[in-house]
């Protein structure tokens, strides 16, 4: 009997602590790297054609109809970063049939927004007529933009 | 056989375009792409291309990453040609 009350006694701190035992800690949340984004990619957010520009390359007369003698303005607004080839087509449009006015690439580091101008003079006049430009960015096998116009 | 709408010969002529570019970007560069054809001198496209053969140091200024040699140009290289 002796044994027996020896060997509770031993028992009960061993119980005793694991009943005290704290209960384990919830696991860590899952490391989280700090948010990173990637620089987004040089994109074109606008076409905006015109008659006339401002120091900051912007279309300071907007227009759709130009002149004979108009030099045509297009201002190109880019979003993003990084390395960008944008290339202005310039094709006049008669019916089915279409002819190349001119082609202008721009290749530009961009480090933010930026806007960006093309544009086209005929000294001779412009024959009147229905054009359009096409925008496309970096070698692109179609337009990011079109815009159609007239001159009349 | 090629009906009348398949004729070009009617279509505006485009010859005297003169285009440009420019951008807020710094060091941003503007350039025509022009593939060169057979009898081509780069004086001769500086003369077409910029008014003035004596400008031909600017094409092949810009053209160093694939032209070493100013009078060894061959028909089917694309050309930058410098624009303002």
């Amino acid at each position: 009997m002796k044994k027996l009350a020896a060997g509770l006694l031993l028992l009960v701190p061993i119980a005793g602590a694991a009943c005290s035992k704290k209960e384990a800690p919830p696991p860590p949340p899952p490391i989280t790297e700090p948010a990173t984004t990637l620089p987004a990619p040089a994109s074109v957010t606008g076409v905006t054609l015109g008659k006339a520009i401002g120091a900051d390359k912007r279309v300071t007369e907007p227009a759709d109809a130009f002149g004979a003698k108009d030099t045509i303005y297009a201002s190109v607004d880019t979003a993003g970063t990084g390395h960008a080839k944008l290339r202005a087509v310039w094709t006049f449009v008669r019916g089915e049939k279409t002819a190349k006015v001119d082609e202008t690439t721009l290749e530009l580091d961009a480090t933010g927004p930026a806007t960006n101008e093309f544009h086209i003079a005929k000294p001779s006049g412009w024959p009147k007529g229905d054009y359009r430009l096409d925008v496309f960015l970096n070698d692109g096998p179609t337009p990011v933009m079109t815009k159609a116009f007239k001159v009349g | 056989m090629t009906s009348p709408e398949d004729d070009d010969d009617d279509m505006p002529d485009f010859s005297d375009v003169k285009s440009g570019a420019s951008s807020t970007a710094p060091g941003a560069q503007a350039y025509e792409t022009y593939e060169v054809q057979k009898g081509d001198s780069l004086s001769k496209i500086a003369k077409t291309k910029l008014g003035n053969g004596n400008l031909w140091q600017k094409i092949f200024d810009a053209n160093t990453d694939i032209l070493k040699d100013p009078n060894k140009i061959y028909p089917g290289q694309k050309l930058k040609i410098p624009r303002s």
